[in-house]
């Protein structure tokens, strides 16, 4: 097996081990299931939320801890002293986190359409796009957090801290027509309420809208160039 | 052949200079020790010769490339113990073993080195279970599975018992006779005078002296000592004064003590022995790389 494919492997398994992964996929379906028991057939709303909760949590929370856990402990440091470059730890990471995110979203999908009867989505390219980009945006947040974290510890309370303000504006606490006006207009220009409101709209049926995933695609692109300039190896 | 060639080297962080200059050179199949207190520059020059680290100033060829090079024949030829790294606690031993030969061209079988390191019954064991000793013998196997030409060892027993280190010691023996060079960071004077072939004195950033622990411990001048009592009168002044290498006698209450550079302690027991002379509480006080050290730099190893 090549050093490549081998890091991949034990980067799995340390991955499924780790007691974190486990709640990226539970807390979102139980939230699906606590809530999806008493939705009507056909509800466009819960698997949304669902799915942007999901994606939060792996952007905010497991990427960034995993990230600055790394370099806290010296795997870094020290995978720079072997052939393998630590650059390839970083893309490994991305790689697992990415397959956790799809995962989550797949096994979210499935339980609230075949189990709970929510409506499945409308055009699959619109659903694909708009998790890319949310996706995207997510994961660029949490590359920021280990870029800036001093370590593991801090790089959790970041994503923690900014979670909870991040899914209240982006309505994944209250709906969004409950919100006040100006709040709900706020949180549609954050990266993760563009990214359920966008995830609504093409639920729907409807197209996803353009300014949405422009949002989405400028917080990818500018926090992503940040963190690569900020980011330390040690 | 020399393996490693660092001239001139110099490093500064901010406005401090943490390197000044420091040169030296190791050859093939020794093991070269660094000593110095802590913050003397130790690690900082290691970590530029591996790497790590960029000079400011200075070059350092390890096996003829520039470590700064990012070149992978290098990295495939050394291997490195970093001071304050860990695994990720979930890792099992054989896993992290398995992995890190993976990144080798032509790796040592991991399954040896466990043994040889006595991992075996913690094969399975995850890294966070581990004890401190057990992590450490950890972290040499994996600076030794890639099958290096040098190896990097940064404060290898800090954290181990005494039983722990003597067979590390033992070990790293074994590394050196199978021709593999060692380059060993450490602040205990007993490790670097059991090991080492030859020593770099770092002191604030300057080697002060480089030879091996005996020639740094006789280079300083110093005076071994050795006491004993006479079982039986007898002038030991007219016996030892022209031994070779005594440079006094004298006495202290029923004790005589005999002073003298090099090997006289073997010649004054022999001088006794051919007299029919016979001792008691016979001591050696040997000088040792403390002592060296003090002489060297004028400070205390403490301070």
């Amino acid at each position: 097996m090549t050093a490549l494919a081998k890091l991949t492997t034990v980067e799995l398994k340390l991955l499924a081990r780790e007691p974190g992964s486990l709640f990226t996929v539970l807390i979102p379906l139980f939230i699906l299931v606590i809530f999806g028991s008493s939705i009507e057939p056909g509800d466009t709303v819960l698997l949304p939320m669902a799915l942007a909760i999901a994606v939060g949590l792996v952007g905010l929370y497991m990427l960034p801890t995993t990230l600055a856990t790394y370099r806290e402990r010296g795997i870094l440091r020290r995978l720079s002293t072997t052939p393998l470059r630590p650059g390839n730890m970083l893309a490994v990471q991305l790689l697992l986190q990415l397959v956790l995110t799809v995962v989550t979203c797949g096994l979210l999908v499935a339980v609230g359409v075949n189990v709970l009867g929510a409506r499945p989505p409308g055009a699959v390219w619109a659903v694909v796009v708009t998790i890319v980009l949310g996706t995207a945006a997510m994961f660029s947040i949490g590359l920021l957090i280990a870029a800036l974290a001093a370590n593991g510890r801090s790089a959790n309370g970041i994503g923690v801290l900014l979670y909870f303000p991040m899914a209240f504006l982006a309505g994944l606490m209250q709906p969004v027509d409950q919100m006040p006006v100006l709040l709900a207009r706020i949180g549609a220009y954050t990266p993760l309420g563009a990214f359920r409101q966008s995830l609504q709209d093409v639920w729907t049926g409807g197209a996803p809208s353009l300014p949405l995933l422009a949002v989405m695609t400028c917080y990818a692109v500018v926090l992503s160039v940040a963190a690569a300039r900020f980011f330390r190896w040690e | 052949m020399s393996v490693i060639e660092v001239t001139g080297l110099t490093k500064r962080y901010a406005a401090q200079t943490i390197l000044d200059g420091v040169s030296f050179s190791v050859e093939e199949g020794e093991i070269f020790g660094i000593l110095g207190p802590n913050g003397a520059g130790k690690t900082t020059a290691v970590e530029c010769v591996e790497g790590l680290r960029r000079p400011d100033g200075g070059t350092v060829r390890v096996l003829g490339l520039d470590p700064g090079a990012d070149d992978r024949t290098l990295r495939e030829q050394i291997g490195v113990q970093l001071q304050h790294t860990q695994l990720p606690e979930n890792i099992k031993v054989w896993e992290a073993l398995d992995l890190y030969a993976s990144f080798y061209a032509a790796p040592r079988d991991w399954r040896e080195l466990v043994e040889q390191w006595g991992l075996a019954d913690k094969r399975d064991a995850r890294f966070g279970k581990l004890s401190g000793g057990q992590k450490q013998r950890l972290f040499i196997a994996l600076a030794l599975v890639g099958n290096p030409r040098v190896a990097f060892l940064d404060e290898l027993t800090t954290g181990l018992d005494p039983q722990a280190r003597r067979v590390t010691w033992e070990l790293i023996k074994r590394v050196r006779a199978n021709g593999v060079t060692v380059v060993l960071v450490s602040h205990f004077m007993d490790e670097v005078e059991e090991l080492c072939d030859r020593v770099a004195v770092f002191d604030r950033g300057r080697i002060v002296a480089v030879d091996s622990p005996d020639g740094l411990i006789e280079g300083t001048g110093a005076e071994h000592q050795m006491r004993f009592t006479l079982m039986a009168p007898a002038d030991p002044g007219t016996l030892l004064g022209d031994v070779p290498g005594v440079s006094g006698v004298t006495r202290d209450g029923d004790q005589v003590v005999v002073t003298g550079r090099g090997d006289f302690a073997t010649a004054v027991t022999a001088r006794l022995a051919r007299h029919h002379v016979l001792v008691s509480d016979l001591r050696i006080d040997k000088r040792t790389l403390d002592d060296a050290f003090l002489a060297l730099t004028g400070r205390t190893w403490e301070n």
